[in-house]
């Protein structure tokens, strides 16, 4: 009896232990899903976005991408961008996480928070690698979703085609022509922001021509932003007019800025 | 005298009897033992109960141990991996190899194995989980199983002999922690200030049950 109560002690010294002082440490499993911390990013900061840039002359964003693993990097990035003023809000084009591990979503995220303006996130193709994408919508929100900022209309879209093995529609055309209903007077002008651009190895490719044929059915079509390719790209894929701007991987230290006017958009690539 | 002698026949013809018989089996008797003295060493030695560490939440085992000290042990472990947010319960395997160099006696009862040390791989099961890159990708697409991964740790442990008289499971229960990491958790790491020991390191504990 007195043995059983030395173990039984013992167990409690060591679970209690744990509890109080290593909680970071008790890790289940590089997938758990289990969550610390804040959630719905995007559905949050979308709401700020659209009050703060309600009535402004001009918006002023920038776009970024690929930060997997380059924590200093990106927290150098958080710096920059919160040492100028003039900035509205930053586009993260995916690919928070390289391995789709839980806790690499919630450093990226910590980091992130640290922006002085409100940010969202796409899902890249590295965020849906095994229960990535169900972490990505817990700390993040909708795979597919839009906000208006100052009358233009941002559309974000899933375009990991090869990640769903072409089990889901991606890009998703409903979600798409939705749109260009879905809250209808308050915008006059679209930007499209996705992780892979079209004619990527992981963009459905049979459906590159049709999604150019839906961006053009959208009022006044900026440009469309991108990420993944880890280099800074500039071009008229489909050569009907709208540009491809993609931005570089956080490694290399620099983010893309526009500016959109009344009359047109500013396009500028910063280093930080 | 004659008595003697019938006796020593006797004797004797009962040893040659008897060694004849040894003599015709013990080839098969040899071979039976061979065969049951394999077969036994398959019974697992010890069970396992361990949380955390990156293999589930609890696992549950059986392994071996060997050696000239036994400071060898091989474990294999089930573990559950509840489902959280992710809406789905995973179920995980471990393969796990110990080094255990010493074990130092307190007293009749109490011991104190100081370094524990081994790897595991674990691998955890569900159809978004794949060891082998799927065939829509391009070649060297990814380069990491998103099924499997290597953890290294170290740990320490006591070691409790129960007494004979209240043994009713275990000749010795083990209570253990270990300190572990993989390859994953370095390669973040590795180029990063951000992260500190407590992002890339886990604690997991445990109870030993050494069966016999």
């Amino acid at each position: 009896m007195f043995f059983m109560k030395k173990i039984v002690k013992l167990l409690c010294m060591a679970l209690l232990a744990s509890t109080f002082t290593a909680c970071d440490l008790l890790d289940i499993h590089p997938y758990a899903v289990k969550i610390n911390g804040e959630r719905d990013i995007n559905a949050t900061n979308i709401k700020e976005i659209e009050t703060s840039c309600r009535d402004k002359d001009s918006i002023r964003f920038v776009v970024t991408g690929d930060s997997q693993r380059w924590y200093d990097e990106t927290e150098d990035f958080v710096k920059a961008v919160n040492s100028r003023n003039d900035i509205d809000f930053v586009i993260h084009g995916g690919d928070v996480s390289d391995f789709g591990m839980t806790d690499e979503f919630e450093w990226q995220r910590d980091i992130l928070n640290g922006l002085d303006v409100p940010y969202i996130v796409i899902i890249g193709n590295h965020d849906c690698i095994g229960n990535g994408k169900r972490t990505f919508k817990k700390i993040f929100g909708q795979l597919n979703f839009s906000f208006i900022a100052n009358r233009v209309k941002f559309i974000c879209l899933n375009t990991n085609s090869m990640e769903f093995d072409y089990s889901e529609p991606i890009p998703d055309f409903t979600f798409i022509e939705d749109e260009l209903t879905n809250r209808q007077t308050e915008f006059d002008k679209t930007v499209f922001c996705m992780h892979a651009r079209p004619l990527s190895e992981q963009f459905n490719n049979n459906d590159a021509k049709p999604f150019e044929y839906y961006v053009n059915l959208f009022p006044k079509v900026q440009f469309c932003t991108a990420a993944h390719d880890h280099r800074i790209t500039a071009e008229a894929i489909f050569k009907d007019g709208v540009m491809y701007y993609g931005s570089d991987c956080m490694m290399n230290r620099n983010y893309l800025l526009f500016t959109i006017k009344a009359d047109g958009y500013e396009y500028e690539v910063v280093p930080f | 005298m004659k008595l003697f002698h019938s006796k020593y026949l006797l004797v004797l013809l009962l040893t040659v009897f008897s060694c004849s018989i040894f003599a015709q089996e013990s080839h098969y008797d040899r071979r039976i033992h061979r065969y049951r003295k394999h077969w036994e060493a398959m019974i697992p030695t010890q069970s396992t109960v361990q949380m955390y560490g990156n293999m589930g939440l609890v696992s549950i085992g059986m392994g071996w141990d060997y050696g000239h000290k036994k400071q060898w042990e091989t474990d294999l472990l089930f573990g559950l991996l509840p489902p959280y947010s992710s809406g789905k319960t995973h179920l995980t395997m471990t393969l796990k190899q110990n080094f255990i160099p010493w074990s130092i006696s307190l007293n009749s009862t109490w011991a104190i194995e100081p370094l524990s040390c081994g790897i595991y791989l674990n691998t955890v099961y569900g159809p978004e989980f794949w060891t082998r890159q799927p065939e829509r990708y391009p070649k060297g697409y990814y380069t990491f199983p998103s099924r499997v991964r290597a953890n290294v740790y170290i740990g320490q442990r006591v070691v409790i002999h129960t007494p004979v008289e209240k043994r009713w499971f275990a000749k010795e229960i083990a209570v253990f922690y270990e300190l572990s990491t993989s390859y994953l958790y370095l390669a973040s790491a590795v180029g990063n200030k951000y992260l500190k020991p407590r992002d890339y390191i886990s604690l997991s504990f445990g109870l030993k049950f050494q069966l016999f």
